[in-house]
């Protein structure tokens, strides 16, 4: 089995940018808010151009919002 | 539970309904119907196909009218990838199906019992699409 997997920080993003809600994220770059809470959860990866338009929605490099840790099996979202 | 998760389950119910009595009743054997080209099943394939219509516009409307706007957002990619994850299941049901009833059942079955068979696999198709749909966003939730 291929080992490494995605985590992400949009909940800390989201956090740190006025308390932005998902539903709120969702709007800006036309995903549900289901869809930003799997993404969260780290039960969904988006396509390349929606983590784009979520890094410009924080402000910030794409790698400050998803990293990939080859070692890793499980998902770790903070 | 989403929107469209809601309409999985009401089209999974509706077949269930419609279809599953129609199958149990053809199952039981080839009975009055046999040989082609008697019309009495296409009738009563046609009456289980109206009852699943009438059961799946009542469901749409009371869920339309239920659910508020904002919770029946467009699709986005998460959508389209589950819807197409489901439809590729169901593909090689209906393949796997249309195969055995094309080329292997006109040797040891005629008439209805052909027909129907097309029949259960368009259905299972239908219900492996639907089952995929619901079981992907049951997954994907967030607990």
């Amino acid at each position: 089995m291929m080992q490494g997997s995605i985590s992400n920080r949009i909940r800390t993003l989201r956090f740190m940018n006025s308390e932005m809600s998902q539903a709120e994220l969702g709007q800006r770059i036309g995903l549900t808010r289901q869809t930003i809470a799997a993404i969260e959860a780290g039960k969904y990866s988006p396509s390349l151009e929606a983590a784009f338009r979520i890094a410009q929605v924080f402000n910030v490099p794409l790698g400050e919002v998803f990293q990939w840790d080859p070692k890793a099996t499980a998902l770790t979202v903070s | 539970m989403s929107y469209r998760e809601k309409i999985a389950w009401l089209s999974l119910i509706a077949m269930a309904i419609a279809y599953g009595p129609y199958f149990m009743f053809v199952a039981r054997g080839p009975g009055p119907f046999e040989p082609l080209p008697h019309l009495h099943p296409l009738g009563l394939f046609a009456l289980v196909s109206i009852v699943r219509m009438l059961i799946l516009g009542a469901g749409y409307l009371y869920l339309r009218l239920g659910s508020p706007r904002e919770e029946r957002p467009p699709l986005d990619e998460r959508d389209r990838a589950i819807e197409h994850r489901s439809l590729s299941a169901a593909y090689y049901v209906l393949i796997a199906g249309m195969i055995l009833v094309g080329c292997f059942m006109p040797f040891s079955s005629t008439g209805w019992t052909i027909v129907n068979a097309a029949i259960f696999w368009i259905v299972a198709a239908e219900v492996i699409h639907y089952s995929v749909v619901v079981a992907s966003y049951r997954v994907q939730a967030s607990s």
